[in-house]
């Protein structure tokens, strides 16, 4: 692969874990991402916030677990992970116990993270 | 400054998520179900107007969809016009 | 300008497949460069050679391989998603044992390193889903 100049990018997830397959296609576009040396940030926005939900365990569905999957990220040098505040409040979820270090953000801050991108790739 | 474009009715999270960051000097091209979101007098083209975005809807799927009595802040472009929009604005986000 | 396109969509489910390719199309009009198209997840399906449209209709991958036939654009299928969906080109259906390839020739299959490649090369990522 020739990555000519490099570019930032954020990915912009938006739908829940197990409900279509673009949680796990996000995942594996930032995998890639990292193991092509190019570095991603990822927002969380809306029902998204549900893939950092604590305990998962998708075995029984025969699938591999996303929040398991999610908690290596930093492994691969992705450690700038923004979660849409309100959408976490609205699930009353303590992030605290997320499979990730997220930095929760408002609406207008989230503005503010994507126009400092490059691209934005919405899953 | 950000294209966004929104391919999902007024009633998804899509809509309301794409809503929340909307703000002026972005703007927005209604696609796909999109659309119905540019009906006038509706309370989804009222709060499009209120982000100060500019309006923008592809005219093929607003006949398709039978959307003609659209919203005055809503502008109807075609494929090259969507084009356009992405020569001016350096990023998109895909609402769905 | 150089583009690339990310496809999520499927082309049996709305029209956003479509629009990509007719978008596509109108980019190499105004005399943009596109690097590549990705497809990526339940976007794969529009490589389906065996599909079969109801006779008032247009095949999905119609639209796309005018672009590689006129145009020479890659067009992209992540391995991992087709494989999933069922879209093998001829290697993937000898090592996985099944009788035949199933995506059009204007496809390639490929890993998600062309997708990092397409946007790190690419003045435009624009993406569509739903």
């Amino acid at each position: 692969m020739t990555a000519a100049t490099k570019k930032t990018v954020l990915l912009v997830l938006r739908h829940s874990p197990y409900g279509s397959g673009l949680a796990k296609a996000a995942l594996d576009a930032a995998l890639a991402s990292a193991a092509f040396d190019q570095s991603v940030d990822l927002l969380f926005m809306g029902d998204a916030v549900l893939q950092l939900q604590p305990d998962q365990d998708s075995h029984p569905l025969g699938m591999k677990t996303i929040g398991r999957q999610l908690a290596s990220l930093p492994l691969y040098d992705i450690n700038h992970v923004y979660v849409d505040a309100q959408a976490a409040a609205r699930y009353n979820m303590d992030l605290s116990k997320a499979p990730l270090q997220t930095r929760p953000l408002g609406g207008h801050d989230m503005h503010q993270l994507m126009v400092g991108y490059d691209h934005l790739l919405g899953f | 400054m950000i294209l966004h474009t929104l391919n999902a009715s007024p009633s998804s999270a899509a809509f309301t998520d794409c809503v929340s960051i909307m703000a002026k000097g972005d703007a927005l091209v209604l696609m796909g179900d999109g659309v119905y979101a540019a009906l006038a007098g509706t309370k989804a083209s009222k709060t499009l107007q209120q982000t100060d975005a500019s309006l923008y809807i592809m005219t093929a799927d607003a006949l398709a969809a039978g959307v003609t009595n659209l919203a005055a802040a809503v502008s109807r472009i075609d494929m090259e016009g969507l084009v356009t929009l992405t020569e001016t604005f350096p990023r998109q986000q895909a609402w769905y | 300008m150089i583009y690339s396109l990310l496809v999520l969509s499927s082309p049996f489910s709305g029209h956003s497949s479509r629009r990509a390719a007719q978008f596509a199309h109108c980019v190499t009009a105004r005399g943009h460069t596109i690097h590549r198209v990705f497809f990526l997840d339940a976007g794969t399906l529009a490589s389906a050679a065996n599909s079969v449209s109801a006779q008032d209709e247009e095949s999905p991958v119609t639209g796309w391989a005018e672009l590689a036939d006129q145009h020479g654009i890659e067009l992209a299928i992540c391995i991992t998603s087709a494989l999933k969906h069922g879209m093998l080109d001829q290697v993937e259906a000898d090592r996985h044992e099944r009788a035949s390839p199933t995506i059009d020739a204007a496809f390639t299959v490929s890993g998600l390193g062309q997708l990092v490649d397409a946007y790190a090369s690419s003045d435009r990522l624009i993406t569509f889903g739903g």
